[in-house]
């Protein structure tokens, strides 16, 4: 256990140190952006107005307001000063709406979509590729096939495909929205209903196309791991298939864990091309607009968000697999 | 192992649970807005029947379709405000001080009609007046003016809202204070807006004045003074306050937002229903718009018809109908399907090596195929330069009849002329020396980067077409697309850098109160040039002493010969120096309506007079067209 608990310290110590890291890139990468922010603002007002003087106060008003005029030293002092406060401050893009109000209303939407779709097609594609690797013959035929046809196709022709033949032609599911662009969210089953229905194609697309990738990469470990002493072992043994595709796909799935933690890790990012596709509310666009307009405060507080996940998934999956892992554990403590 | 098996079973199942009932985690949406919470409405809505409005805000969780407008391609984002002090506030449905303001929720005292280029009285009570000495307008309020509290609409009202205008330095004040000196109320129904005086003792510019009074919105006093109170004297509080209490005079206030969409809803106490105004209530009793992420899913959403009056570029909107069949029709049955009003522009960069020759500035503009980017970036949503030759003006029969046609003819282009730009630039001596073949100007080659911003799609197709141009008489242009953040950033600081931005496309004012006059201005005078954080135009850095007067002169013109000619002037210059060229004529906005639940929207030839102007119904008199609609069925 001794050995364990300097394992542990030393993945912590290494959390830290990255977590500080990354803390000071989520502040400056943005602001060494070529641009300026409070230019764009300044030209969404530009129009009607006509005299360059005015423009010019109006535009020193914004950069007094926003802190882009002073040295970026003092920018971070305030910075990590209003962090530890929880406060990202106001969104330059949609101002004077406060950061944390943005993310309020788009992370739920973001997770509700993001998380069950990467963990249905986790799932499902590890199954099929298992599968695919242990039965072969005709469902490998068919299997490997259509997964790397599938997980080739870039995201956004799989959620147009979907919107054409499902919304557009045989109308069975609508075209845009979190819900039905008539209502007006409350707790009754028409809206929880409406919320369902425009879940699905967006849910799919995403599922479809991770599908694909995970299937590929679970037969490969899965041949591997089939061609293993062990495996031939207990079949001499007479042990019966399902059992044996029981012991690979615990086997083969290490890696695919890794895999799992860092897509968690790197969800809160958001789907882009399903909601810009089906108009799905959430993060993904909300930190693209952000990062063309130069939200410095926004794009600051989604990356964050995404590196903490990203690190604690690593840090959980690091010390999973120092329990489950023996070897792991003793190879980074030599 | 086993360990490990367990806590994925309990994701799985977890996972398959959350999936299957999305609605579980969607809930907190509907804590976000509930109806409830949108309350207030109720209570900013008429004193009369405010008790009635509650219930049925409180009941409304469906919007009735034969009850709701809906739009597209004005709102993009969540709504994140109410307050028309705020010079960024995104609230474009209900908010947008400009030629033609939008006073579905706001409103000015008169309206603008791009159709006859008149202003309509809206809170004014019959026409403006400049005394005899070109000092001062006075107006009268409509007496049946009320906020949606129930009180009166006065000229305290409007003084005031000028005042705080000015005192907080917002946008409107910024804008407006080099020419207008300030606004009094003479009586509770009488305004006198002043104007700042030249040293003719005459207003500076005439011209801007009496378009304050179509493009800026009245303000209640009594909650100017709340909102004062709040901010405790901060400008910037008092600019970045979302409002929600916001008091407001036009037909529909606030009853829905979040980040899917925006409704409003109609005050049935609106006092334009008065027999002095509309006579009746707007026939929608919801204008809602759904927030799209981008063109695409508007246009499939119109198709579908989610979408009422759809103010997006619909890419070859005539297959809507004509391939498609489906009840959607523009302005125009046939190309140019809108009326074009601005003038997207491409500029030179004087600074780079030839564009100081007006010879390459003009073979440049002259050998582009502006048939060929009206076809592709416009699918032929635009006039064509043959149809409406090329000057200053838009193709509005007004602003056609501002200049003499036959005077300029001479100087006119419509494109793809290579022959002409060939022997111009051989005329000018600009030829290939070294038989590259590229010309030269002391022996460097003429090559250039031709831009605009990323994504522009529309703009970087006709940007590929100048650049396509520049190949067939010996330039090397090529392209590039900086994002926007980039682009705005440098194009509006001079000087220009050396490199990258040699020809460079910008916008034009479209159709106004100041116009053309504030178009031309904006296009060439040399107040403009050389300056930084320059919003306005002229960004070549023309600066011209004849173009110049002729600008300063025209405001205080009132012969309207002297003006015409001065058009005319200003447009041979424009012809013969080419300091920027217009690529293609664009509407003032998108205007594509879906009749198949509401009819009777603006058409060409609808009958109407005055003839109500195609900006979606919300735009200076376009928001007449709401008091036609009738349901189809």
């Amino acid at each position: 256990m001794k050995g364990y608990r300097r394992y542990f310290l030393n993945k912590l110590l290494w959390l830290l140190v990255t977590a500080l890291f990354a803390f000071i890139l989520n502040f400056t990468l943005p602001r060494l952006m070529p641009g300026d922010p409070v230019a764009a603002i300044v030209a969404r007002l530009a129009q009607g107005m006509s005299n360059s003087t005015g423009m010019k106060a109006v535009y020193e008003q914004y950069a007094e307001q926003f802190g882009t005029n002073k040295p970026m030293i003092t920018q971070f002092v305030l910075y990590v000063s209003n962090v530890f406060q929880g406060n990202f401050g106001a969104s330059f893009s949609q101002f004077p709406r406060p950061v944390i109000d943005i993310l309020k209303s788009s992370v739920l939407w973001t997770v509700s979509l993001q998380f069950p779709a990467i963990i249905v097609g986790w799932i499902i594609g590890n199954i099929l590729g298992v599968l695919a690797a242990y039965i072969r013959k005709g469902f490998d035929k068919i299997v490997m096939p259509v997964s790397l046809f599938i997980s080739n196709l870039p995201a956004f022709g799989m959620a147009v495909i979907l919107l054409v033949i499902f919304a557009v032609d045989l109308k069975w599911f609508p075209t845009s929205g979190g819900y039905g662009f008539d209502l007006i969210p409350d707790f009754s089953w028409r809206f929880i209903w409406s919320v369902i229905v425009h879940y699905q194609l967006p849910f799919w697309s995403i599922v479809l196309i991770a599908i694909g990738g995970q299937a590929i990469g679970m037969r490969s470990m899965s041949i591997y791991e089939l061609n293993a002493d062990y495996v031939k072992y207990a079949r001499f043994l007479g042990i019966k298939d399902y059992k044996i595709v029981g012991y690979v796909f615990r086997n083969a799935m290490l890696p695919q864990i890794t895999g799992l933690a860092l897509a968690i890790g790197t969800m809160v990012g958001g789907a882009l091309v399903a909601e810009i596709i089906f108009s799905y509310p959430g993060l993904g666009t909300t930190l693209l607009s952000a990062i063309q307009g130069q939200d410095y405060p926004l794009i600051s507080a989604v990356t964050l968000i995404i590196t903490v996940m990203v690190l604690l998934a690593n840090f959980a999956i690091e010390i999973i697999y120092g329990l489950i892992d023996p070897r792991i554990k003793a190879a980074q403590t030599d | 192992m086993k360990r490990l098996m367990f806590v994925l079973t309990i994701i799985v199942v977890f996972t398959l649970a959350l999936s299957a009932c999305a609605t579980a985690t969607e809930a907190p949406a509907a804590t976000e807005a509930p109806a409830a919470t949108e309350a207030p409405v109720a209570t900013e809505a008429p004193a009369a029947s405010g008790e009635a409005a509650a219930e049925v805000v409180a009941g409304d969780t469906v919007l009735p379709r034969e009850e709701t407008l809906y739009f597209n391609g004005q709102q993009w984002s969540a709504v994140v405000c109410w307050n028309p002090y705020s010079s960024n506030c995104n609230n474009a449905m209900a908010i947008a001080q400009q030629d033609n303001a939008r006073t579905i929720m706001f409103e000015t005292p008169y309206m603008y009609n791009m159709m006859d280029g008149k202003v309509y009285p809206l809170l004014a009570d019959g026409p403006y007046a400049w005394d005899e000495g070109m000092t001062k307008i006075t107006f009268k309020l409509n007496a049946a003016a009320k906020w949606s509290d129930g009180s009166a609409v006065t000229a305290d009202d409007v003084a005031y809202t000028w005042a705080s205008h000015v005192k907080y330095n917002t946008g409107t004040g910024a804008a407006n204070i080099l020419y207008v000196a300030d606004i009094v109320a003479v009586d509770p129904q009488t305004v006198e807006v002043q104007a700042v005086l030249g040293d003719d003792g005459k207003s500076i510019n005439p011209l801007l004045v009496q378009a304050y009074l179509s493009s800026n919105y009245v303000m209640q006093k009594a909650w100017t003074e709340a909102l004062e109170a709040r901010a405790a004297g901060d400008a910037a509080a008092f600019m970045a306050d979302v409002a929600e209490d916001v008091v407001y005079s036009g037909p529909y206030g606030k009853f829905f937002s979040d980040d899917t969409k925006v409704v409003y809803i109609r005050n049935d106490a609106y006092w334009g229903q008065d027999a002095s105004m509309w006579g009746k209530l707007p026939a929608p009793k919801y204008l809602a718009h759904i927030i799209y992420k981008d063109n695409a899913a508007g246009t499939t959403a119109l198709a579908a018809g989610e979408v009422d009056v759809s103010q997006q570029f619909n890419s070859n909107v005539q297959d809507l109908w004509l391939e498609q069949g489906l009840p959607i029709s523009t302005y125009l049955p046939e190309a140019p399907y809108g009326i074009g009003a601005s003038l997207p522009t491409a500029f030179f960069n004087t600074a780079s090596l030839g564009l100081d020759n007006v010879a390459v500035r003009k073979a440049i503009a002259m050998a582009v195929d502006y048939d060929t980017i009206i076809a592709n970036a416009m699918t032929n949503q635009s006039a064509t330069f043959t149809q409406v030759p090329r000057s200053l003006m838009n193709p509005t029969p007004g602003e056609q009849a501002a200049y003499d046609k036959a005077a300029v003819a001479d100087l006119q282009w419509a494109g793809n002329d290579i022959d002409g730009a060939i022997a111009l630039l051989d005329e000018a001596g600009v030829v290939d020396t070294d038989g590259d073949g590229f010309r030269d100007i002391d022996g460097k080659k003429l090559s250039y980067v031709a831009t605009c911003p990323n994504g522009w799609s529309d703009w970087q197709a006709a940007i590929e077409v100048v650049a396509a141009a520049g190949a067939k008489i010996g330039i090397e242009i090529t392209t590039q697309y900086p994002e926007w953040g980039v682009y705005q950033t440098v194009v509006t600081n001079s000087p220009l850098p050396a490199e990258g931005y040699d020809i460079f496309m910008m916008w034009s004012d479209g159709a106004g109160p100041t116009q053309p006059w504030g178009r031309i201005r904006k296009l060439l005078s040399g107040e403009f040039a050389g300056t930084t954080n320059n919003w306005n135009g002229n960004w070549s850095g023309f600066d011209n002493a004849d173009a110049n007067a002729l600008i300063d002169a025209i405001p205080t013109m009132t012969d309207a010969a002297e003006i015409k000619a001065a058009y005319t002037e200003l447009v041979k210059i424009y012809l013969t120096e080419v300091p920027s060229f217009t690529l293609m004529y664009r509407p003032q906005a998108f205007h594509t309506v879906n009749e198949s639940v509401w009819t009777n929207f603006p058409h060409e030839g609808d009958g109407t007079d005055p003839a109500v102007p195609p900006l979606n119904l919300t735009d200076g008199y376009s928001v007449a067209g709401l008091y036609n609609l009738t349901l189809v069925k």
